[in-house]
């Protein structure tokens, strides 16, 4: 039944009303587990990962996907609001791509949920994030003997930009959470306690449910803005043109980020977010969809306060009279769901690339 | 006649390879009848009526036309690439291009511009209006979208302010801040040079060498067949013989440009494969006739837009002379890689050395002072709100 709850608006409401029965629903949603296998072919992984890296892959050359999801920083990065294409700024936190392939749903305000494949246009694509015309994308790779090679070896053939959004998933299939304490069953005491509190007096399981910790749906927590989006030229000039392009009405004039709204339009949805995965957090501060919250005692604060403060907040929100030793259990839980880094080779390209576009030989005899 | 040679091209090319072995077009160009239009004093540039001239446009288009924020990624603005000191254009072979990229053809002077019914070497556009649009939203351009580059104006106190003075909107349309960019462009034509001064009744304008060259620009060597009226320009397509760009043999970056060109552009499937050269004006129609066809340029200014050509493979006038005079072939043996859409126009002219000199001296009087402008600082970015405000926005969720 509470998996409904998040499908069905007015019943929600109605349902909440009755009472914060915890235990109950926590019974009726999906249970935690350790996340599925996904099988990833080699080749075209290892092709996505230098395709990931490579700078190339942005109108100006100036960044790659992984200059915003950063491996070292948790494949995000540990500011409040991503860097956004050079020129302009970002409205947003970039979210950690572990574990992206198991969502169904992208983009804090969920406003992709086709493919990967379409997920990736949208980045590489999209003018305030990587602003690339994908011909020339395509043609940048072609002039690279090691894609030509890569994609051969990978059973692509000729590089195209429809390849490259292949290729790239492929790769994000391999970024998976690693042994994880929940996962290894290795949870300290502290951890476990705070488990038990995750289920029950918390609350948390209601949305942070499924091997995934999110149900994948939207909902208003109440975060605050982040001021820096509006008071900052260039965050804003990159919050208006992804609102104009969007759609949003009355764009110059929007003080807060509509989150969900952007999808349905339904004014019920302002400010509502997509549920992030919990795991990998340990890596991954700031918290929230506009990294508003610094740490995750700051995160568990804020959900024992009941939340932020919005009209429209979630009635699955109210103050949960957790004790301190309460909170730092919560918190051992939730590192709990944090693996290896996965700062290797293994999942990093650092080979280096190429200083400039060698000539192909002979071009005015071969075939282009 | 006339008519045939301004809109058949294929027919164009009998007709005149008979004219040109009578010497009649210089001829008739003379006595005024039925030639090419004779070189003319340049008048005031024509304002197209859903685009009046107004101080506040020209003065909002001359800052956007300074400003890098109209592009990509805030660093490539039209005066990025079309340089005031580089004769406002880029001087060299291709121009520049988006961060990333380079062009893959040579960059036009914006000055007298306002003149052409056809834009870019291909004639692609029709006016500046959508010139600047072509150019700010190109991936190897501008690389802008509207989107982002409305947002930017937006935040600019300055443009919101001069914006409402143009055009009266609340918020600058990317559209307007063409329309205000072209005004200024307007406004960089110029019509006091040598020769203008000659056509107009100042005979002391154009020395004795110049005199000489325009006999022989208008007839042994048969320029004005093409390069005619107040423009100089006729602006008809024509393979003339140009080379392609030398650069695409040896630079990697440039193969690039050059094959993202023959696929944005549309090409099928084989030509993409094949084609080496530019097929210009092929674009427009997609007739296999057009290949290697670029719109004639204007003369004007030309003393300040080296190097010449639409691939810019000519560093001085004195090149494109020797070029013409060797019947459209460059001096290192390169020619167009469209022998079959080649003009018959074009033919050795067996020009002497004192000819050469002389035609180069008149071609400069086509040319007048250097034109500079002082660019404006750019305006800043503001906040579009108080923290008061967002923190009263804040409290009313």
């Amino acid at each position: 039944m509470g998996v409904r709850v998040t499908s069905g608006r007015s019943l929600l409401a109605a349902m909440i009303g009755v009472g914060m029965a915890f235990g109950a629903q926590a019974a009726s949603v999906p249970d935690l587990g350790p996340l599925p296998p996904i099988k990833v072919n080699k080749a075209k992984a290892e092709l996505g990962k230098r395709l990931f890296f490579d700078k190339r892959l942005s109108g100006d050359a100036g960044i790659a996907c992984g200059t915003c999801h950063d491996p070292k920083q948790g494949w995000t990065q540990n500011k409040p609001l991503s860097d956004g294409y050079p020129g302009n700024g970002h409205f947003r936190n970039a979210p950690t791509l572990v574990n992206v392939a198991h969502k169904k749903v992208w983009n804090h305000d969920g406003r992709i949920g086709t493919s990967l494949n379409d997920m990736t246009r949208e980045m590489i694509t999209e003018d305030y994030i990587m602003n690339m015309d994908m011909r020339i994308m395509q043609e940048r790779v072609k002039q690279d003997p090691v894609y030509l090679k890569m994609f051969k070896d990978a059973g692509y053939g000729e590089p195209s930009n429809g390849k490259v959004r292949k290729a790239i998933p492929e790769y994000l299939k391999s970024l998976t959470s690693r042994n994880a304490p929940f996962d290894t069953g290795k949870m300290s005491g502290a951890a476990k306690k705070g488990l038990k509190l995750f289920k029950g007096k918390a609350g948390c399981i209601q949305c942070h449910n499924g091997p995934l910790v999110s149900d994948g749906k939207a909902h208003n927590t109440g975060v605050p803005e982040n001021f820096d989006v509006f008071l900052n030229p260039n965050n804003h000039q990159a919050f208006i043109a992804f609102a104009m392009f969007q759609g949003i009405e009355n764009y110059m004039n929007l003080k807060r980020d509509p989150g969900f709204y952007n999808v349905t339009l339904d004014p019920a949805d302002v400010g509502k977010f997509m549920t992030p995965s919990l795991r990998e957090l340990k890596y991954t501060a700031p918290y929230m969809h506009n990294g508003m919250l610094k740490t995750l005692n700051d995160v568990v604060a804020f959900y024992n306060a009941g939340g932020g403060k919005d009209s429209k907040k979630s009635p699955l929100l109210k103050p949960l009279g957790l004790s301190n030793s309460e909170q730092k259990d919560l918190v051992a839980f939730l590192l709990s769901l944090s693996g290896d880094q996965l700062t290797t080779a293994k999942h990093v390209w650092q080979k280096p690339y190429p200083a400039e576009y060698a000539a192909i030989k002979n071009w005015k005899n071969v075939r282009n | 006649m006339k008519r045939v040679i301004k809109f058949r091209p294929v027919l164009m090319a009998a007709v005149a390879g008979a004219m040109i072995a009578t010497g009649c077009v210089a001829q008739d160009a003379k006595k005024g009848m039925s030639g090419p239009p004779p070189l003319a004093p340049l008048g005031p540039p024509p304002i197209p009526m859903d685009n009046l001239q107004s101080p506040a446009k020209i003065g909002w288009g001359k800052y956007l036309f300074f400003d890098p924020r109209l592009g990509g990624d805030a660093s490539t603005g039209c005066s990025t690439c079309h340089q005031p000191d580089q004769g406002w254009s880029w001087a060299e072979d291709i121009s520049r291009g988006y961060p990333g990229t380079v062009h893959w053809r040579s960059n036009q002077t914006i000055i007298n511009s306002a003149y052409y019914g056809k834009l870019f070497w291909a004639g692609s556009v029709t006016s500046l209006e959508k010139q600047a649009k072509s150019a700010s939203k190109g991936g190897v351009a501008g690389n802008g979208e509207t989107d982002i580059m409305e947002a930017r104006m937006a935040l600019i106190p300055k443009y919101v302010e001069l914006n409402r003075k143009a055009f009266g909107t609340e918020w600058p349309l990317l559209f307007d801040a063409y329309r205000a960019i072209s005004a200024f462009e307007r406004t960089l034509v110029q019509r006091d040079t040598p020769l203008d001064r000659y056509l107009l009744g100042d005979k002391s304008a154009l020395s004795e060498e110049q005199i000489r060259g325009k006999k022989i620009f208008e007839g042994k060597a048969g320029c004005i067949q093409c390069h005619n009226g107040a423009l100089a320009s006729d602006e008809n397509f024509y393979n003339i013989g140009v080379p392609g760009v030398k650069r695409w043999e040896e630079d990697g970056l440039a193969q690039i440009t050059f094959r993202f060109e023959l696929y944005a552009k549309g090409s099928p499937e084989e030509m993409y494969r094949t084609l080496k050269d530019d097929p210009g004006a092929y674009f427009r129609g997609k007739n296999k006739w057009d290949m290697g066809k670029f719109r004639t340029p204007s003369l004007r200014y030309a003393v300040y837009t080296a190097p010449y050509m639409h691939s810019g493979q000519f560093d001085t006038l004195e090149d494109v002379v020797d070029f013409y005079n060797a019947g459209g072939v460059a001096a290192d043996g390169r020619t167009t890689s469209f022998p079959e859409t080649k003009s018959p126009l074009i033919k050795p002219l067996g020009l002497t050395d004192q000819e050469k000199e002389d035609l180069v001296a008149f071609i400069e009087a086509f040319s007048g002072d250097e034109i500079t402008v002082e660019k404006p600082e750019m305006p800043p970015y503001a906040a579009r709100f108080t923290k008061a405000q967002l923190q009263a926005a804040q409290e009313a969720k």
